[in-house]
């Protein structure tokens, strides 16, 4: 049932433009004491670039830890974003609006982090250029363009570009609304950016031509980015457990899983924090609810199958690592919290109307999938490297330092702040797409019953 | 918003409920292009039904001659057991286009009934799991042909159950529109249905029920029969994604299967009222989009093996896809990718009902030289257990016996669905009726469009 609230054009510019011309109570503190964590960060990592990685936990056969982990997590969170936001465009799902603009922003602000993460990793950033780029003209050294490693950035960029012309193109009708609404500086800067924006016809009919063109176009770059990342992985047959077909959708999947859950998270964040209850209602925290009991279960029957087969040949080295994973400490336990926390808590719970329709579970479970999500990757990379290799005098083990923990917390603290500052100068729900949904909105008669009814968008 | 009108409204919305009961009732599939079509599929099917008498005569010593046996039945698998969950997807997202094919897809379900015949003989060409590579580790060497049956067992009961629930208020429509022996035979098929709010609401939620099981099941039989029957078979083969994919080529053929089935209907079987081109305009969409993951899931899988290059995985890209078996995949893989992709990557080839109807045709066609591919070879190899193909097998090309026992299984697939045709009606009448409730055409601005209710 759609439960939408009839509201005029003034009251939608007035609620979704109030981010950016209020602060709520406690807005600066928060963004202080995130600025904080994320400043501790930076410095962490300037001290570690200073010294060198052996102030990480990192050591051989491990020498992917936390920065890859985080890595991998935020190339997930990334990919709900423009993932939700294009297939629900092209499949014209009425209960998008108010989700796409925060969940593209998210895959922005992942994406950017993400990034960060294999350079730090390096531990010199500056040689990730003998990575990436050739840099021996002379003598014709080229980087081996055979590796993931090298198809990765690439990956990684051309997604970046195209989210970050998703996200502007869908902001321009509301940027030329902020133009005529602001004075000074501010007038300028979004004068220049809303690209004269007057609200034509053909403006918005090459507007929504953009925006579909543009949904169609990313959804490839989106599946390829984390098939990409999964191959960083699956192409190496030296290590067991990560040389599996199913790692590139599995590592889709999980990604889905992890990103829509980080959108609900943010959305019921901005629900609170704005006063969109009127925009943000139960009835698109229920339809992400189901969506995400199809996804999470899809993900269950992958990871199934990756562990499945991983048993199926019966190789010596994969049942150490399983042997490993399932019943040592602490690797079992975090295998355990892993399953819980990704799956068997949270979608069980979502199959109760009530807690689809709670915002308060909703915000526990989206919560509690990340954690789980976040350890998945942990355990897919740090315990198969700890097995790596054939002889057990050379097996190893990891725990990270604290220099990592601060760098891998400031990275969420980042992502936090970053969405927060975004909403004092952009709207995060769409305003025209609020005004649309109004005029398509409509109700008919069936009986003594009214029926809420929609005007069918081709 | 952009062009809100492309399609004229639905024709069924200018009929009023009793009109569309009243039509379908009178024209129910019959007459002598019916008759004719269904004699010369029962001949085809009895040829090819001999064939299989005689393979079972000569006995089972021989695996690789039950090779086109197992992918006729992967073939109605990935097929026309597939095809019912088109409707059961459809129904979960609320989609209200699928009302008119809803029933067109379910039937498919007493083909399943039809494929599990076909499943039986090869319980005896299956060997046990001692010493070869498997799903069931240490359980007993007979657990695949074990829970294997169980599973498609399950899928068919389920599939039924489905069909049937789902055509209860029609079966009763029939009953109230009928005298005699029939009312009294569907006096006991409708289970004294009246449409009490109480019974509409068992229905709702039966039907959700069993659809999410349908669901499960169809994946869940995939996985099983497709590791169990195919790559256990060869050794060195192992693919985590393979089940997947077999389970998506599942999807991607029943809904070309679905397409097909429907342009014959409007075509030859009078149901251009209510199956439009609207609906092939929506299942094409979805056709691609299964084309392209079909795409994605062969690629992941093929290029960990190629990337990879160890000589177990060397050995299985040689046997299945590049040398002995080339044929078989290369039109596989045009005819399941490109040609589809190519027709529906245009709006204006989706906007048709033969646009559709030619790429589901090509999928089709490929699905059938897949299937022989991936069960054909596994089949021919005569000790699967050792852990790499040491020395390649040679082709196992079709026979006569093979070519007819295929086309039989075929022929009497669609004989058996053409019966049930003559049981339920092949337009799911209450949901047509329930989405002309549910349906407005308004004026808005200089144009009419159509609003859609939305009381869930």
């Amino acid at each position: 049932m759609q439960e939408r609230v009839k509201l005029t054009d003034a009251e939608i510019n007035r609620d979704l433009l109030r981010s950016t011309v209020e602060s709520p109570r406690g807005y600066w503190i928060i963004i202080g004491a995130l600025a904080f964590v994320v400043l501790c960060g930076v410095v962490s990592a300037g001290f570690m670039f200073n010294r060198g990685l052996g102030l990480t936990g990192l050591n051989r056969p491990v020498m992917w830890g936390f920065f890859i982990t985080n890595f991998v997590f935020w190339i997930g969170i990334s990919h709900a974003g423009v993932m939700l936001s294009a297939i629900l465009r092209l499949t014209q799902a009425e209960w998008r609006r108010p989700a796409t603009r925060a969940a593209e922003i998210l895959t922005l602000f992942s994406l950017m982090t993400a990034m960060l993460m294999p350079l730090i990793h390096a531990g010199r950033p500056w040689r990730v250029f003998y990575w990436v780029f050739p840099y021996d003209w002379a003598r014709g050294i080229f980087p081996n363009i055979r590796t993931p490693l090298v198809w990765d950035p690439a990956a990684v960029f051309t997604y970046l570009t195209s989210t970050i012309l998703f996200v502007y193109i869908a902001l321009i009708p509301d940027i030329a609304v902020l133009r005529d609404r602001t004075t000074g500086v501010r007038h300028a800067i979004y004068s220049v950016l809303s690209l004269g924006w007057r609200g034509t016809s053909r403006q918005w009919r090459l507007q929504l031509i953009a925006g579909i063109l543009l949904s169609a176009i990313i959804l490839p770059i989106f599946v390829s980015v984390h098939s990409i990342v999964s191959w960083d992985f699956g192409m190496a047959i030296a290590v067991e457990a990560w040389h599996s077909t199913i790692f590139a959708p599995y590592f889709v999947i999980g990604a889905v899983h992890s990103g829509v859950s980080g959108v609900v998270t943010v959305m019921i964040l901005l629900r609170y924090m704005f006063r969109w209850e009127n925009y943000i209602r139960l009835e698109h925290l229920d339809a992400l609810a189901k969506l995400l009991i199809v996804v999470a279960t899809t993900w269950l029957f992958f990871f199934m199958l990756e562990f499945v087969f991983g048993l199926y040949a019966r190789e010596a080295p994969e049942l150490a690592l399983r042997e490993l994973q399932t019943s040592q400490m602490p690797w079992a336990g975090l295998a355990i919290t892993f399953l819980i926390t990704a799956y068997l808590f949270p979608v069980p719970m979502w199959m109760f109307r009530n807690v689809r329709r709670s915002v308060k579970w909703m915000l526990i479970t989206t919560i509690s999938v990340n954690i789980g999500m976040w350890l998945e990757r942990f355990l897919i990379i740090v315990p198969s490297l700890a097995r790596k290799q054939g002889f057990t005098f050379t097996w190893g083990t990891y725990a990270p330092s604290p220099i990592e923990i601060i760098i891998v917390t400031a990275s969420f603290c980042m992502v936090l702040m970053l969405v927060l500052l975004f909403a004092k100068a952009f709207p995060l729900i769409p305003i025209a797409d609020a005004k649309e949904a109004m005029i398509l909105a409509d109700h008919i008669q069936i009986g003594k019953k009214k029926v809420p009814a929609v005007m069918r968008e081709e | 918003m952009h062009e809100l009108h492309h399609f004229p409204p639905p024709a069924v919305l200018n009929m009023t409920a009793q009109e569309v009961t009243q039509d379908r009732l009178e024209n129910q599939p019959a007459g002598d292009r019916f008759k004719r079509a269904g004699l010369l599929l029962a001949v085809i099917f009895a040829v090819g039904f001999v064939t299989v008498v005689m393979k079972i005569a000569g006995g089972f010593g021989s695996r690789s001659e039950w090779g086109y046996h197992a992918a006729a039945f992967a073939y109605l698998l990935l097929t026309a057991q597939s095809a019912v969950l088109v409707s059961v997807a459809l129904r979960m997202v609320k989609a209200h286009w699928r009302r008119s094919l809803a029933r067109v897809s379910e039937m498919f379900a007493m083909v399943g009934l039809f494929n599990f015949l076909v499943f039986i003989p090869l319980l005896w060409v299956l060997p046990s799991t001692e010493n070869r590579l498997s799903l069931w580790f240490d359980l007993p060497g007979n657990s695949p042909h074990i829970w294997d049956t169980l599973t498609m067992a399950i899928l068919v009961l389920c599939g039924l159950g489905l069909l049937y629930f789902a055509s209860i208020p029609d079966l009763a429509t029939i009953r109230d529109h009928s005298e005699g022996k029939k009312m009294i035979r569907y006096r006991r098929l409708a289970m004294g249905w009246e449409g009490t709010p109480k019974q509409w609401k068992s229905l709702h939620a039966g039907l959700g029920v069993l659809g999410g099981f349908y669901f499960m099941m169809l994946i869940y039989a995939h996985a099983m029969i497709s590791v169990d029957f195919s790559m256990s078979l060869v050794p060195g083969w192992k693919d985590a994604i393979f089940p997947t994919y077999h389970a998506l080529s599942g999807l991607q053929a029943g809904l070309a299967t679905l397409i097909v089935t429907l342009f014959i209907l409007r075509r030859f079987g009078g149901l251009n009222t209510y199956i439009e081109v609207d609906q092939f305009w929506a299942l094409s969409k979805i056709l691609l989009a299964t084309c392209l993951l079909w795409f994605y899931f062969w690629w992941a899988g093929f290029f960990t093996y190629w990337y990879g290059r160890t000589p177990a995985e060397q050995g299985v890209l040689q046997y299945i896809m590049f040398e002995t078996y080339r044929i078989p995949f290369f039109s596989a893989f045009v005819l399941c990718f490109p040609m589809p992709f190519l027709i529906l990557m245009w709006n204006i080839m989706r906007k048709t009902d033969w646009g559709p109807t030619l790429a589901a045709s090509f999928v089709l066609l490929g699905a059938m030289f897949n299937v022989v591919r991936m069960y054909v070879p596994a089949f021919a190899i005569e000790d699967p257990t050792s852990h790499a193909l040491k020395v390649m097998p040679v082709a196992n090309w079709p026979s006569i016996s093979d070519i007819l026992g295929f086309a039989g299984v075929i022929a009497g697939a669609i004989l058996v669905y053409m019966l049930s045709s003559r049981v339920f009606p092949l337009i799911s009448l209450w949901e047509v009726k329930e989405g002309m409730l549910l349906q407005r055409i308004r004026t808005f601005l200089k144009t009419e469009i159509r609003v859609m209710g939305k009381p869930e």
